[in-house]
């Protein structure tokens, strides 16, 4: 499509304000526990004290008893499902444990593991109920870390897990869910012909996404058998499809309606209180409204895995990366389901390396089940390129970026797990922070730069969309994609830059699942450029609609009629002398020319381009206390084209700062019983706005040419180098390498020789 | 337990409620009198959406019993706005869009706003310290700070092209 | 939260007539530690005597050599005070750095000093300072007031009035703080007042804030930093927690006393 490559655009590339700004400035905006109903009865859910047990039995007699409790439930409630993985490899899921972790059955599998519900007329009696239901625990030994699940004499979380993904199938039970190997040439005669090989192992701990709003929703169940949500997701047909799926509902019984939503990064991509929510309601003949406080979140939903990666470069004294080989073990939580599969195709995809292995591990424990957390799985194995190339780069003596640069994949460069880099943009990510001022500035005493990059998919699939044009020339949008970072305005933009009208004549919105085509998860940095598609191709329908219309208004061939800026005209002097109609013109004409105007489209959009980001951090480390101070940090990244600049900044910036978190402080520590010692944010230690500097940002723009716009996804490779580039400025400063995270002041001073000793 | 009776001012208005001794006045507001803007994110006064301002003051909501506001004013993100006339900071906070989710942002204009009512001529540095109590996971803070300090100009009369 | 009463007593003689001794019921100033205690459960108390409405136990007043700041008084207050910017800008500072703005507009430095928690900052300052905690019954000093983790030689249903501080020669305070909670991984309060030199740390002590002898003999010698070097506080009895160990907040002390004398010039 040749307009990817147009620049005079009007509105793309411009900063407008969002559609949905207004009520999120001034309090209105309705978040998910900001709904009720007359009647709503209020839920809380019972959680396991124990990090691993059985429970022997369950006696919710005393709770049912208490006046105003109107429902109890436990996993007993709900169906079972199928012991099997369904759909493609890298994101399969499997349902009998997706029901078994929403409610516990056989056993608790960590602290906090749900274990019966309740719903009342207050939330003072639905605690009180909850605290009265009476579980016979059998409590049994644990494993938290993932190289210690793995350990031949580790207990297991399951006595019949078997490993999947080695051949021949073996009979001994494990915690390893899952064996993955992909290769690419021959790495042995890879490493013999390196001049230098280096094999390092890294560890990173589990960090949670840490969005502000916490999990929440509002569910009725009517009489008739249809049900109705209010929920805040990353992908309210989702939300539908899972707990239909797990209620045995049919999927046009269930309505669900997208609440805004206050943050996500992935980890409101799967449900954990709607199913219950929804039983309650069915059960009770109320609405029940049910919502997680902040520990809850930190212990019972999805942060992203820690791991351990074993991994072995070797290199020409030229620069030239030659074999690369890789052994990721990546925690899954309690159910199978890591992101390990990422991780083994993004570890290399950065570098044309013509001799490369990947094996991963998927490994339960006792933990909460993952979830996505931006490019999840990518970055965790950036960690570990990224630091051995800035250690390979010293030992060669050559600038990192240059390293960099002389491996860089290329369109056509082989990668794991088949397929041809097809896209651009890396050396572009790469030139642009060589070329910043920042990468040449001076430093002072204790102070370090470090660079690092990062790869990431980006995703297509499936969205729907729909474009309908008002009576006095205005436009609607409706797309199935929740907003959380802006995009209603981008699917306006791109609609109004399609039509060619001014972007405050369109509006777009979330609809819900009975309005409009199954739109799959704001997640992957899809839907800018999947969602975006179903808008463009609904667009184009109008227009196709309009043409017709004017056609038929001046008598002629709807190929006599161009749609141009916003009008239709007449394609060549020989269709005849007509002035142009405008928009609005043809849309107050609208009921004499066949009725209203408008289409829906849906896509299934492949052809989505990688995102590729390049990070610069200076960092100053306090060698007597070892805390690292953040002093200037550049994200470039490609974007293919940006649609609304400010936003695609701002996913840069985040992702930016999410990481700098990861590198330096966040974690999940645990206590010698199992159970989570910093579930709250007095302990969990986010970064507030005085522990950072501004975020300098590139937006390096190679057009994706298989979107109208040039469209790639920016969401998430933004998250990607972070941890390595900021390791790598503190190696700069500290002459010390941090092979873990978090760097912490207490590791870091230790790594610099002084009492830190880890805690 | 009898509840209790209160009477207060929220956002200039003369209001009067019931509750209970337990409840916050982060309940009250979004429970009792369904100003849903102040948002619940820890309950621990540790992530500052639920920031008001007491008396002028700005503290969180959720560690202030809903008993302790009689006879104090109190202001909310509902009352920043005059009318359909946007505050300053909010109108900056679009321009520049310091907001991606948005669940944090009725904290953050609320508490620049207290910023702002008693300096107004902030640092960068002041500007990040001030707001340090509250948590915003989308933004990195960087086109936040950006936009407080447009506003806090804008608001001294200086113009910005 | 259990159920509980609230009273809010306009007086101090009323308040003491609602507490009236009772070990079950609680005091309750800023609230910034009690409120998130009562939500965890972690306390039951029967009823709540609300100190927010007592004119008299709020207000800073500077009279000769000594500074006193009522019980009510809000860290803000504190650290936007000119007169204790001039009299004990060490005092100052220290409140500027008290957790985060929400926190220092509602907690208080009489509900900072009767929780004692061992990573607060005011016990640093009231033993460093040498200050006395004047109660509705007695004066205590610091030196006898703090006795060890959330324990204090206040008596069931005694009230902290004001503190009292001695305008110190010099004195700093610095505090390297816990990167979550801003609460001190270790804060050194230093300064030299009539008795002399005094160190007091805070976020350190297993059994919450303490003095450093070894310290304030090294100073006696004279005021510099250099005269602290070699001064190692022994990690038994400090606290390891999942911030750091005791071992690292060994070696802060250090780090930490050196750069407030420094600080204190």
């Amino acid at each position: 499509m040749a307009e990817a490559l147009r620049k005079d655009f009007k509105i793309i590339g411009t900063r407008p304000v969002r559609p949905d700004g207004i009520p999120k400035v001034t309090g209105t905006a309705k978040f998910g526990a900001d709904f009720s109903l007359p009647g709503t009865l209020f839920g809380k859910i019972l959680r396991s004290p124990h990090a691993h047990a059985r429970i022997r039995k369950i006696d919710t007699s005393k709770a049912a008893a208490l006046p105003g409790v109107k429902a109890v439930i436990t996993g007993a409630d709900f169906p079972e499902q199928k012991n099997e993985f369904i759909g493609p490899e890298r994101t399969a899921v499997n349902f009998w444990y997706m029901t078994r972790n929403i409610m516990a059955r056989e056993k608790a599998l960590y602290e906090g593991h749900a274990v019966a519900a309740v719903a009342a007329s207050s939330p003072e009696i639905a605690e009180k109920a909850a605290r009265l239901i009476e579980i016979d625990y059998e409590v049994l030994p644990h494993v938290i870390d993932v190289d210690a699940a793995m350990a031949p004499d580790a207990p297991l979380l399951f006595e019949d897990m078997t490993t999947r993904g080695v051949e021949p199938a073996p009979t001994r039970p494990t915690n390893v869910s899952k064996r993955l190997e992909f290769k690419l040439g021959d790495v042995e005669k890879g490493f013999a012909d390196a001049d230098i090989v280096l094999e390092k192992t890294y560890k990173t701990e589990a960090v949670h996404q840490g969005y502000i709003e916490t999990h929440a929703c509002l569910a009725r169940y009517d009489a008739d058998g249809q049900g109705e949500l209010w929920s805040s997701s990353q992908g309210h047909f989702v939300v539908r499809n899972l707990t239909a799926k797990l209620l045995g509902m049919r999927l046009n019984d269930l309505k669900v309606n997208p609440a805004e939503i206050g943050g996500g990064f992935g980890g409101k991509t799967v449900v954990y209180l709607e199913p219950v929510a929804m039983l309650l309601s069915k059960k009770a003949g109320h609405p029940v409204r049910l919502a997680m406080t902040r520990a809850e979140v930190f212990k019972a939903s999805g942060p992203t895995s820690g791991a351990s990666i074993t991994l072995k470069i070797g290199i020409k004294k030229d620069g030239t990366i030659i074999a690369g080989d890789a052994a990721l073990r990546y925690q899954a939580g309690a159910v199978p389901g890591s992101p390990v599969m990422n991780g083994c195709l993004c570890i290399f995809a950065c570098y044309a390396i013509p001799n490369q292995r990947a094996i991963g591990y998927d490994v339960v424990s006792n933990r909460p089940k993952v979830a996505a957390y931006r490019a999840p799985g990518s970055g965790i194995a950036a960690f570990a390129v990224e630091s051995t190339l800035d250690i390979l780069a010293k030992q060669i003596g050559m600038d990192p970026i240059e390293l960099r640069l002389k491996n860089a994949t290329r369109i056509g460069a082989p990668m794991l797990g088949g397929g041809k880099m097809s896209h651009e943009g890396f050396v572009q990510t790469l030139q642009a922070i060589r070329n910043h001022p920042a990468y040449s500035a001076p430093l002072g005493p204790n102070q370090g730069r470090g660079v690092a990059s990062g790869y990431w998919f980006n995703g297509g699939g499936e969205s729907g969309a729909s474009v309908y044009v008002n009576a006095d020339g205005t436009v609607v949008v409706s797309t199935g994609s929740p907003d959380i970072g802006g995009s209603r305005a981008s699917m306006a933009m791109m609609a109004a830059e399609t039509l060619g009208i001014p972007y405050d004549q369109v509006r777009a919105g979330v609809s819900d699942t009975t309005t409009v085509a199954y739109t799959h998860l704001t997640a992957g940095s899809r839907v800018t450029f999947a969602t975006g598609l179903a808008v463009v191709g609904a667009t184009n329908k109008v227009i196709e609609d309009l043409r017709a219309r004017a056609a038929k208004i001046w008598g002629v061939d709807i190929e006599a009629v161009d749609w141009v800026d916003g009008c239709a005209k007449p394609s060549s002097s020989n269709v005849g002398k007509f002035e142009a109609l405008t928009l609005k013109q043809l849309a107050a004409q609208a009921s004499a020319t066949g009725g209203p105007i408008g289409a829906a489209h849906a896509v299934n959009a492949a052809k989505q381009a990688p995102g590729f980001s390049t990070q610069l951090c200076d960092i100053e480390v306090d060698p007597e206390t070892g805390r690292a101070t953040v002093l200037r940090f550049v994200v470039a990244q490609d974007a293919g084209r940006a649609i609304h600049r400010s936003y695609v900044e701002g996913q840069m910036q985040g992702g930016a700062v999410q990481g700098i978190g990861w590198a330096l402080n966040e974690e999940y520590i645990y206590d010698e019983k199992g159970r989570l010692a910093n579930a709250g944010f007095l302990d969990y230690r986010m970064p507030v706005a005085s522990d950072l500097p501004m975020i300098e940002t590139v937006v390096v723009e190679v057009p994706n040419n298989d979107h109208p716009f040039g469209v790639k996804g920016v969401g998430e490779v933004n998250i990607v180098p972070t941890m390595a580039a900021v390791a790598n400025a503190i190696t700069a400063a500290t002459g010390k390498r941090m092979s873990a995270l978090p760097m912490s002041p207490p590791r870091l001073l230790e790594a610099l020789g002084r009492p830190g000793k880890e805690v | 337990m009898a509840k209790h009776h209160v009477t207060t001012t929220i956002n200039g208005e003369s209001v009067e409620f019931l509750c209970d001794t337990r409840q916050t006045l982060l309940d009250v507001l979004r429970d009792e009198l369904e100003l849903t803007g102040s948002k619940e994110g820890c309950a621990s006064g540790d992530c500052g959406a639920c920031s008001v301002l007491v008396d002028g003051r700005l503290v969180c909501s959720c560690l202030v019993l809903g008993v302790e506001a009689e006879g104090k004013s109190i202001e909310t993100i509902e009352g920043m706005a005059k009318g359909d006339k946007l505050h300053p900071l909010q109108q900056k906070f679009l321009e520049h869009a310091a907001l991606q989710c948005g669940i944090c942002t009725p904290g953050f204009l609320v508490a620049a706003k207290a910023l702002l009512d008693s300096n107004p001529n902030p640092t960068e540095t002041e500007v990040r310290y001030w707001l340090a109590g509250n948590l915003c996971r989308c933004t990195g803070y960087d086109k936040i700070i950006r936009a407080v300090l447009d506003a806090a100009a804008e608001m001294r009369g200086e113009t910005h092209g | 939260m259990y159920e509980f009463a609230y009273h809010r007593p306009a007086s101090l003689a009323e308040a003491k007539t609602k507490h009236g001794g009772d070990d079950d019921r609680r005091y309750l100033a800023g609230g910034m530690t009690l409120l998130p205690t009562l939500k965890h459960r972690l306390a039951r108390p029967t009823d709540l005597v609300d100190l927010a409405r007592i004119g008299e136990l709020a207000g800073i007043s500077v009279a000769g050599n000594t500074v006193s700041i009522g019980a009510m008084t809000k860290h803000a207050a504190v650290a936007a005070s000119a007169e204790v910017a001039k009299a004990i800008p060490a005092l100052a500072h220290l409140a500027s750095l008290i957790g985060d703005r929400q926190v220092r507009n509602r907690g208080t430095i009489g509900g900072s000093v009767a929780n004692n928690d061992p990573a607060a900052d005011y016990p640093a300052a009231l033993l460093g300072l040498g200050a006395t905690v004047h109660t509705d019954k007695r004066s205590i000093a610091a030196d006898d007031f703090f006795q060890g983790m959330f324990a204090t030689a206040l008596e069931p249903g005694e009230l902290i009035t004001k503190i009292s501080f001695p305008v110190p020669q010099k004195a700093a305070y610095q505090k390297f703080p816990n990167p979550a909670s801003r609460y001190a991984m270790v804060g050194v309060f230093v300064a030299v007042t009539g008795g002399g030199p005094r160190v007091a740390v805070t976020g350190a002590g297993a059994n919450g804030v303490f003095r450093v002898t070894a310290m304030e003999e090294a100073l006696k010698g004279g005021w510099s930093a250099d005269r602290l070097k070699g001064i190692a506080v022994p990690a038994d009895g400090l606290n390891s927690d999942i911030h750091a160990s005791a071992e690292y907040r060994a070696h802060l002390i250090g780090v930490m006393a050196r750069r407030a004398v420094a600080a204190a010039g």
